[in-house]
């Protein structure tokens, strides 16, 4: 298999209006986390923390498609069984602690590397690829199916009251059912993860422009995060960034030009 | 590239007798027979040889069998009784099946790969690799397994040479579509209207087994409103501004047409089987993604789609293409087929009827021995499990 080169960037804050930091993010290739904990005092930030020490036990072993998907399901399980201890410990409603997770997983199918995809909650993957920005993880949120319903249109969702209510999560009372995508790595040059204080505040266009923009992962991911501030920071803000690099290693001297060139021939790729 | 020497079996009940060229298959009734068998084929009998064998007895003691010799790229196959070999050469898929004659033989150059069909073998279980020896097998494929699949170059590098220097199409697409008067299959009598079923997909959207088609989802949508009332969290002590819905909200509905069985999401046994002219072969038992850089988008672990690449060097195939799964309802125990929005379109041969062009989004009733288009010379033949 052809080696694959991952460079990343990781940035969170805590946003101008909260005082715990409650989402976490783990950068361990092949394996990039971003979790949204949930249920302040209760123990968000250590719900999130914990999804992400589990799912970070994925870094060491190779997965296949189907390992991997079998080895995140195992991860949340585990960290499922630890909210559960956890709550238990703890005096008065620790049970709703809970969070997101969304993971970017590289694993080798006989056919090739790909990204297995999963995500429980409101916390997104988005890929930069060559036809513009777009979502691959689709939100376990109350807006979400009001809009695959036909309910309400795009507009109506970005203020709608409930856009913070989510349907899934991981908890102590939840069992994990997490989402999972398959995607080729030439689609996906650029993986964007994300909590809902970097989605929520930022529009779409901003954020293709600003990954567009950024050459170096870590300014991109930076950049990301500076703009939730900007635009209001009223949730933690946390973003990872992923460039997959290395898929043209073989004739890596002309590799740009070649791009350029077929897109200036072609008018587009299609 | 191709050797023909490479095979790969799935356990059942008939008897596979694996030379270092010559392989022969009969089904599991043959048992007394097959140690003599065995012993030929071990001490390198030919062709003619381990057929003289067969036939020992006089033909009617013997009503089904395989014999292929294969050396390099070129095969010979002769099938007697129910058995079927689909062969992929450089020219159309064939597919060597005796019907109602004494047996069906013949000889093919250039072989991509071949798959043996076996009646009534229960075949089951992955394809393991089949060296020499005796052993139980369900069906025997020959040629490029699906794991030395060659790894799909960047979608962008190979694209250069077609600009600089066109390479002549060798298979013309137009070509099978006079196929289907290959040797005839018994098939269930074909309904015009019959293999037509709703959609399975709303949009373009390359959607797996478990995606959620927008419009079927009045239950799912009912109970959440009730939940979005009552089962919040206390606002107190949210952290963040998300919040979880404590209850748990139905299950999204499934896929399928209202009213009918829901469709399996993987079935314990194929439905079809799957023969690329790239070589691979693939059996129908969950949701198959094909295309020139597959994705799968919004699956639970336990129906993990299968994402099938195909070599597209025109770019004519779209980056998933594709899909083929067991249907459900009138298309129970068959295999469906929809193309998903594909830039190009895909062409559908059925043995019997009309070529057909895939509307989008509809799926489409396969019929064993259907030979699907997909352009760039990927073709993918249908047989039986």
């Amino acid at each position: 298999m052809r080696a694959v080169e991952l460079h990343h960037g990781a940035a969170t804050d805590v946003g101008h209006v909260r005082t715990v930091n409650e989402d976490a993010f783990l950068v361990a290739p092949p394996v990039f986390v971003v979790a949204d904990g949930m249920g302040g005092h209760a123990g968000g930030d250590v719900a999130s923390a914990t999804a992400v020490q589990e799912l970070g036990r994925l870094a060491d072993a190779g997965f296949d498609s189907h390992s991997g998907a079998q080895a995140v399901v195992a991860a949340l399980v585990r960290c499922q069984a630890r909210l559960r201890e956890y709550a238990a410990m703890q005096p008065g409603d620790a049970q709703h602690a809970g969070t997101t997770a969304v993971v970017a997983l590289l694993v080798s199918d006989p056919e090739g590397p790909r990204w297995l995809l999963a995500n429980v909650g409101d916390s997104r993957v988005y890929r930069l690829g060559p036809h513009g920005l777009d979502q691959l993880s689709v939100d376990h949120s109350v807006v979400q199916e009001l809009l695959d319903t036909g309910r309400i249109t795009e507009q109506e969702a970005a203020g709608h009251p409930e856009r913070h209510v989510i349907t899934r999560a991981l908890s102590a009372l939840e069992a994990p059912e997490p989402d999972f995508f398959l995607v080729p790595l030439p689609a996906a040059e650029r993986l964007l993860l994300c909590s809902d204080g970097v989605s929520g505040m930022v529009p779409d266009a901003t954020i293709e422009h600003l990954l567009r923009e950024s050459p170096d992962p870590r300014d991109a991911a930076e950049r990301l995060v500076q703009a939730a501030l900007a635009a209001g920071g009223r949730d933690n803000a946390t973003a990872v960034v992923v460039d997959v690099v290395g898929l043209v290693k073989d004739d890596a001297y002309d590799s740009a030009r070649q791009r350029l060139s077929l897109v200036t021939k072609l008018g587009a790729l299609p | 590239m191709t050797d023909l020497a490479s095979r790969a079996v799935q356990d059942g009940s008939w008897f596979g007798i694996f030379g270092r060229e010559v392989v022969v298959l009969v089904p599991a009734r043959e048992r007394p027979r097959v140690a003599e068998l065995w012993a030929a084929v071990d001490d390198g009998a030919r062709f003619e040889e381990v057929l003289d064998l067969l036939v020992s007895g006089g033909l009617r003691a013997v009503h089904d069998f395989v014999l292929v010799a294969a050396a390099g790229s070129a095969a010979r196959v002769l099938v007697r009784g129910a058995a079927s070999v689909s062969v992929h050469s450089h020219l159309r898929p064939a597919e060597v099946r005796a019907g109602d004659r004494v047996w069906a033989e013949e000889s093919f150059n250039e072989v991509f790969s071949m798959v043996a069909t076996l009646p009534d073998s229960g075949a089951t279980g992955a394809e393991v690799d089949a060296p020499a020896g005796l052993r139980r097998v369900g069906s025997v494929s020959w040629g490029t397994n699906p794991v030395a699949a060659p790894v799909p170059e960047p979608a962008f590098a190979p694209v250069t040479q077609p600009v600089i220097e066109p390479v002549p199409e060798p298979v013309p697409v137009s070509e099978p579509v006079s196929e289907p008067a290959q040797t005839p299959v018994p098939v269930p009598a074909p309904i015009p209207s019959g293999p037509m079923t709703a959609p399975l997909v709303a949009g373009l959207e390359p959607l797996p087994a478990d995606a959620e088609p927008p419009t079927w989802g009045q239950p799912e949508a009912a109970a959440f409103s009730a939940d979005a009332e009552t089962g919040e969290q206390p606002p107190v002590d949210h952290d963040g501004m998300t919040q979880s819905s404590a209850a748990h909200l139905s299950p999204p509905p499934l896929p399928g047409i209202p009213g009918q069985p829901q469709p399996p999401a993987v079935t314990s046994h194929p439905v079809a089987r799957l023969v690329f002219s790239h070589g691979s072969t693939v059996a129908v038992d969950r949701v198959i993604l094909i295309g020139r850089a597959p994705e799968a988008r919004r699956f639970a672990p336990s129906d993990q789609p299968q994402l099938v690449t195909v070599p597209s060097p025109h770019q004519e195939i779209s980056s998933t293409h594709l899909e083929v799964r067991p249907g459900s309802g009138v298309d129970h125990a068959m295999a469906v087929a929809t193309d998903l929005g594909s830039t190009n379109g895909t062409m559908l041969m059925q043995p019997g009827l009309p070529p057909e062009d895939l509307k989008p989004g509809i799926a489409v009733q396969l019929i064993p021995g259907a030979i699907i288009d997909l352009g760039d010379g990927v073709t993918i033949q249908v047989t039986r499990p």
